[in-house]
């Protein structure tokens, strides 16, 4: 592209520039238009949360607790724990992905959303889906596919969910005012388009058309591993790259680090997923291949880094003030270190350790809740006033909700690591018994229970908030709410 | 960026060089193997999954065992998953496998189940661990659903002189029967006929030592009881005891317990041939008895089945099956082998 395009400010988000009167009641009709659809992703997402944090914490005691209830089928750790996952990965992560997604569209879009009903409906089926996919699981009709275990049925209602809420985001594309496609954009066209193709894919070649023995788990792999890098991934990142600047009153740093940053993030984060068979039962050039792109993301994360903290440089105080701010950036710098550690797990060398062992929960659980779900969370308080027309109610409860979720998240990574380490040491060991392995790992894993309690505290505090909020209790004010008094002049206007 | 059509052009170019990539090219290559068998056409490995192991798969993924067990073993200079042993079972105690998994070990399963995590032992080759001549009664190819509880199927325990001292109605393997029994074959549960080698260290406990009777031709009864009641392990009854009471087995153990697979009913008469012998607080009270359901039969028989010890013409370095290869237990793991020692050539 030409340089001399290159706006340096986008148009929707440069918060500094005097807005007119009209663009700032544009603004607000667009806001209402999105309401209703975007506050029932959020609250379902919202509840679908609640339920999974409760499953995870009966996944974790389990786990060193084995007796509890193996009387009872529905709750044997094996049927729990997939619907543990499935119920964070499409009942919280993707509608509430969705949720900010659409926001964020309508917006950037600048145009009002139309055909709201098109979304509520798609919310409402893929509420069913979800539903009737952990009812399946639960009942023992897990696929055995990680992260496809919805067993087909449930499936096909959740696909006809999101062609409901596909074809309103073309819709909305279709309407859109300006030439300008902002970075936002692309990261969440591309999930928008990236999700259907893969998850049609995985479900054709497992389901349809099955594939022949291996190939299944090459598959299931290459899928759950697209979906956490071209769905979650490409949402949370294009949330970040809209909330900071706006945030901060400042565009972004460089449109040309922006583009390099996206072209290779689509093109080798997809390659990367076979690393997690390592040495598996497949041709080695799989999966040296996905080690290879797994190596090369490092140019994405560099670029998508460098971005957010050039244009953050000299605005990091304002995380003092801004609970949006503070989740986002929170989040961004996740997405390094979760990047980081993929690299670091995907040699071979380190993976003969940590292959088969609970490190790789630590890298599932770095991408989705410290980084993508973070970011999320920072959308939310975020957009949540601007839809329900109140500001948070209590600075205490958002730092409540931010400490408990930073400690919880970071304790339970760090115990997994290193209780993984260990685990992998011990069991490439062949003079100790196997059960040497798994009995290093137990005081890890009580350690990580310990973190599923603070994670619960913080999840249950956000949803008695976010409940305020809904219910229109939050405080009517023209300012938001800040974690702390603002003493300074100058930079409070954007937060 | 300015066009629409070069980002949507994009999105999807990218995304077609993944999916080609790492699925349909590899499926071109891995994708249509044939089992493998020798010029008579004999031999052929691997062996369509039927019957009840075919309804086990499906229990064993219902229930999220491969959450916690691997099917998959990777090669001597990725890790020592080779050189591994068992905890239990006699000395030497049964390898893990004799060589690394192969695409073609799996090309019946559906769904495949290699897993990724290790909070339990891998079960690549779980039947060839198995009691020697438990073993070959254990894949029960022709075993078909046709009896509504294997319970039913299994050959009715007769009283027999050479087992005076054994419990009534032992569990699973220690039970009595005619070595010729028709039923045998048939019954996943299959009872042990255990002959002396297997059961001479089966268990660390000095007391388990194995009853048999002389090694007499076909159609004599043999036992395979120890005086504890202990299934020697990887036996069906084993497996059914430890995957009623895990604890029970190995006081470390922190696999959960699968109850809701066993029914507890109470004795009609004879106790059952297949009634789990437990002991202590696990034990039913008088009059009652612990069954396996059809469900944890068909598991038992699945992983009795897993068996990946034929050698395959693509992986190197694989021993014959039959040779056991005493691994010292205690030999520290080989520091670091060459590293071309056997790298799979899938579509061969």
């Amino acid at each position: 592209m030409d340089a001399t395009e290159i706006p340096l400010k986008a148009p929707a988000i440069s918060a500094d520039a005097p807005t007119s009167d009209v663009e700032q009641i544009e603004r607000a009709l667009i806001d209402a238009s999105t309401r209703v659809p975007v506050l029932m992703f959020y609250t379902s997402a919202i509840f679908w949360l609640l339920f999974g944090t409760l499953l995870a914490g009966f996944v974790s005691f389990k786990l060193h607790s084995p007796d509890w209830f193996s009387n009872v089928s529905f709750l044997t750790w094996g049927r729990v724990r997939p619907a543990h996952m499935n119920v964070m990965v499409y009942g919280w992560a993707s509608m509430a992905g969705m949720g900010t997604a659409i926001w964020l569209m309508a917006r950037l879009c600048r145009t009002v959303l139309r055909h709201p009903l098109l979304l509520v409906a798609g919310a409402g089926f893929w509420n069913f889906g979800v539903l009737l996919g952990v009812g399946g699981i639960l009942m023992g009709d897990s696929t055995g596919y990680q992260w496809l275990e919805f067993p087909p049925y449930a499936a096909i209602v959740l696909f006809v969910a999101y062609s409901l809420i596909i074809s309103w985001a073309v819709l909305m594309f279709r309407f859109r005012r300006g030439d300008q496609i902002y970075i936002t954009q692309w990261y969440l066209l591309g999930a928008f388009l990236w999700f259907p193709w893969l998850y049609a894919a995985a479900q054709l070649m497992l389901f349809v058309v099955p594939v022949q023995g291996v190939m299944q788990a090459a598959v299931s792999w290459w899928f759950a591993n697209n979906l956490l890098f071209l769905w979650f991934g490409a949402i949370g990142l294009g949330t970040a790259y809209y909330m900071i600047p706006k945030v901060i009153g400042r565009p972004v740093y460089s449109y040309h680090l922006a583009t390099i940053g996206f072209w290779t993030y689509a093109l080798f984060s997809s390659w990367t997923g076979m690393q997690r068979l390592v040495d598996g039962p497949f041709p080695a050039w799989m999966i040296t291949a996905s080690i290879a792109a797994t190596i090369l993301t490092i140019i994405p994360v560099a670029t998508v880094g460098l971005n957010h903290h050039m244009t953050m440089q000299g605005y990091f105080p304002l995380m003092r003030y801004s609970p949006t701010l503070r989740f986002t950036v929170f989040g961004a710098i996740s997405y390094t270190v979760f990047s980081a550690l993929g690299v670091l797990i995907s040699l071979r060398s380190v993976a003969r350790y940590v292959n088969f062992t609970q490190a790789s929960i630590a890298y599932s659980h770095l991408g989705l809740y410290a980084f993508f779900t973070m970011v999320i969370f920072g959308s939310m308080y975020y957009i949540v006033p601007r839809l329900v027309g109140r500001e948070w109610r209590y600075a205490s409860l958002i730092k409540l909700h931010f400490w408990a979720s930073v400690y919880g998240i970071g304790l339970m990574i760090l115990m997994l690591l290193a209780g993984g380490f260990l685990e992998g040491a011990n069991m490439d060991n062949p003079s100790l018994a196997f059960s040497e392995s798994t009995q290093t790992i137990l005081p890890y894993l009580r350690g990580r229970s310990l973190s599923g309690v603070l994670l619960t505290v913080s999840h249950f505090v956000f949803a008695f908030h976010f409940g305020l909020m809904l219910f229109g209790l939050g405080r009517t004010s023209s300012v938001p709410t800040f974690l702390n008094p603002v003493e300074t002049e100058g930079s409070e206007a954007h937060i | 960026m300015k066009g629409l059509i070069p980002l949507l052009l994009g999105i999807f170019g990218t995304f077609t060089f993944s999916w080609v990539g790492l699925t349909v090219i590899p499926n071109l290559q891995i994708g249509h193997l044939d089992p493998q068998m020798d010029e008579e056409g004999t031999d052929v490995y691997p062996a369509r999954k039927s019957g009840m192991t075919e309804r086990g798969s499906h229990v064993f993924a219902a229930n999220g065992c491969f959450y916690c067990h691997s099917r998959q073993l990777r090669p001597d200079y990725a890790a020592s998953d080779i050189d591994r042993t068992r905890d239990l079972g006699p000395t030497p105690r049964p390898k893990w496998g004799e060589r690394r998994s192969a695409p073609r070990d799996y090309i019946f399963d559906r769904p495949v189940l290699i897993g990724n995590m290790r909070m339990g032992p891998d079960l690549s080759n779980m039947g060839k661990a198995a009691p020697a001549e438990e073993e070959n009664a254990s894949p029960a190819p022709s075993a078909s659903p046709a009896g509504p509880l294997a319970g039913t199927a299994s050959p009715v325990p007769t009283k027999s002189p050479a087992n005076p001292s054994a419990s009534p109605a032992p569990a699973g393997s220690p039970s009595p029967k005619p070595a010729n029994s028709p039923a045998t074959s048939t019954s996943p549960v299959a009872v042990a006929a255990a002959s002396p080698a297997p059961a001479a260290g089966a268990k660390p406990a000095p007391a388990t030592q194995a009853v048999s009777a002389a090694p007499s031709p076909a159609g004599s009864p043999t036992v395979a009881e120890s005086k504890t009641g202990e299934p020697s392990p990887y036996s069906a009854a084993w497996h059914h005891r430890h995957l009623y009471s895990p604890r029970s087995i190995s006081i470390d153990s922190n696999m959960p317990a699968y109850r809701f697979l066993y029914e507890k009913r109470r004795i009609a008469g004879e106790r059952s041939a297949d009634a789990l012998q437990l002991t202590g607080s696990e034990a039913p009270p008088t009059g009652w008895e612990i069954i396996p359901t059809y469900d944890a039969n068909c598991l038992v028989a699945y992983l009795m089945s897993l068996d990946q010890s034929h050698p395959l013409k693509e992986v190197k370095g694989a021993a014959p099956a039959a040779s056991p290869a005493p691994a010292a237990p205690g030999a520290p793991a080989p520091a670091a082998p060459p590293p071309a020692a056997s790298p799979v050539k899938g579509g061969q």
